[in-house]
């Protein structure tokens, strides 16, 4: 508690200090004053000038003196130690009503915490950067380097490429349809049919799946206007359940350099519905639990579990 | 007057099982009914409306005086607009509402079998993407029997979800559930066809002609 004390000893070069400036504020607006107001009245021309120019150097000379006291001063008050660890932070502890005003405390809770935050951040970035095959694996360097502006290189595959892909990738799941539909300059949204189990649209940025939505088979995908509808989700549970996983299926697979391979590993996996209603539970053997079928699949066995029964 | 309709519902019906249900020993209609809502409710079911289906006989007359074959028009408030007309072992054709009408005008050829007719009336309850409808299938006016219709909507596919519905079934019906309904076992693509609205009457035309050759339970009548 030693800055107390420091502190405490400089509080009157503090005041002489305020003081000095308000010494220093005033004797400036005289200088404006005194100029504004311009010459007085005088027998001669010359007798005017005199003593126009007499005064304003009277007051710009106690500009100067004002000045020079107030660094004077500002020498006495003296830096503000810096051992504390919160630097000048540490003087609100000084506020001797601390029951009002409990500012300190929560300032140093909060400093725990971001501490924390940076800590656990620290940590996670550098296990992301153990896995390569994550999406941002490359963009979260420990180092503070600033995100690459570039975009991926994948990002920017033509038109035809994707076509050919979704189109090569169509002809490996025949119970699989694929209807791929630009509705919106190059970006694809396909349009894929599960025998008669469910329709997915998946909304895709170049090569990469960004977004899926799963309704039933005799659910309308289109707008009054003829449009393809991405928005509103099924109105049966069971699909929105299926949403859902898909969802966190997009983010599993995911292999930046291969953007191909994401999309076949994903429809293999979305393919694994096409017993959604058939296949019991691996866990529990039953069929429905809370009135749903089994909506879980195993990213790797493709095996069927309820959303409960996971894990 | 359009006969044939293009209803969306009825290229995209889901998968329904209507079955019958015993009347409890010594018990009425309506206290039947009255345990199987309970049963529904404490699982979590929500009361959804009620329904209706209807069903009129008419005779097909013939000069020649052979046998004449029966033709069955029903309604289901689930189509309100529509009408199936199912001709005994024969074809059935779905129409507008007003296909009442056209009967009306060819009574020469086809005569109204009065006090023939069958209402099956009843709450619908929702239960997860499940609809079950418990009905009480009346003729002239005395209940005869409960019937139970379990709709999984997401499935179109009876083969796919029968396993499925079955469980289910089961959580509210005890051990004595039905079969799967014979409608779809008869079809020629079997069990993989897609549903249609038409199955969905079929089975309560099967159902009130059971209930109909069936003696009258006396103390059931209410
Ligand atoms: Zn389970």
């Amino acid at each position: 508690m030693a800055d107390v004390v420091n502190v405490g000893v400089n509080l009157e070069a503090f005041s002489h200090a305020i003081s000095g400036i308000q010494a220093l504020r005033s004797s400036v607006s005289r200088v404006f004053e005194f100029l504004k107001d311009g010459m007085k009245n005088r027998e001669t021309l010359e007798g005017r000038e005199k003593q126009f120019i007499a005064e304003f150097q009277d007051n710009l000379q106690a500009v100067n003196r004002d000045l020079n006291e107030l660094e004077r001063l500002s020498g006495l008050v003296g830096r503000p130690s810096e051992s504390h660890p919160l630097h000048n932070s540490g003087l609100l502890s000084l506020d001797p009503v601390q029951d009002k005003t409990p500012l300190y405390s929560q300032l140093l809770q909060a400093y725990k915490w971001s501490n924390k935050l940076q800590y656990h951040a620290g940590l996670a970035s550098s296990l992301l950067n153990q896995q390569s095959l994550k999406r941002s694996a490359n963009q979260m360097g420990a180092s503070a380097k600033r995100r690459p502006k570039v975009q991926p290189s994948t990002l920017v595959l033509p038109p035809q490429y994707v076509d050919d892909v979704i189109s090569r990738i169509g002809r490996m799941f025949p119970d699989m349809t694929i209807e791929l539909f630009r509705p919106n300059g190059t970006s694809a949204v396909l349009l894929v049919t599960l025998g008669k189990v469910f329709k997915a649209l998946l909304v895709m940025r170049s090569l990469f799946i960004d977004r899926t939505l799963v309704r039933g088979y005799n659910e309308n995908n289109y707008n009054e206007d003829g449009k393809l509808d991405i928005w509103t989700k099924s109105k049966y549970q069971v699909f929105q359940k299926v949403t859902d996983h898909a969802s966190t299926a997009l983010l599993h697979y995911q292999l930046p350099q291969m953007p191909d391979v994401v999309v076949r590993s994903f429809m293999t996996w979305l393919r694994s519905y096409i017993k959604l209603f058939q296949s019991p539970c691996q866990r529990c053997g039953r069929f429905l639990q809370d009135g749903l079928p089994p909506t879980w699949r195993d990213f790797r066995t493709l095996e069927a579990f309820h959303d409960t029964c996971r894990m | 007057m359009s006969l044939m309709r293009s209803e969306l519902h009825f290229s995209n019906v889901s998968f329904c099982s209507v079955c019958q249900v015993p009347v409890a020993e010594g018990k009425s209609v309506q206290h039947t009914v009255d345990v199987l809502h309970k049963k529904l409710e404490q699982m979590g079911s929500v009361k959804q409306g009620s329904f209706c289906v209807d069903c009129e006989t008419y005779h097909a007359t013939n000069v020649s005086g052979q046998p004449s074959k029966l033709l069955y028009v029903m309604h289901n408030s689930e189509t309100p607009r529509s009408c199936m007309a199912l001709y005994e072992g024969g074809p059935c054709i779905v129409a507008d509402a007003n296909f009442d009408v056209l009967m009306v005008k060819l009574k020469s050829h086809f005569q109204n079998a009065k006090g023939h007719k069958v209402e099956c009336r009843g709450s619908r309850y929702r239960y997860c993407d499940f609809l079950i409808k418990v009905g009480t299938v009346t003729m002239s006016s005395s209940a005869r029997g409960i019937s139970v219709e379990v709709e999984y909507c997401p499935c179109v596919v009876p083969g796919d979800c029968w396993n499925l519905m079955k469980e289910f079934m089961q959580s509210f019906l005890g051990p004595s559930v039905p079969e799967l309904p014979s409608v779809f076992a008869t079809k020629p693509e079997g069990l993989f066809a897609q549903a249609e609205i038409v199955d969905t009457m079929t089975q309560y035309l099967e159902l009130f002609n059971k209930l109909r050759k069936s003696q009258i339970p006396g103390s059931n009548v209410r």
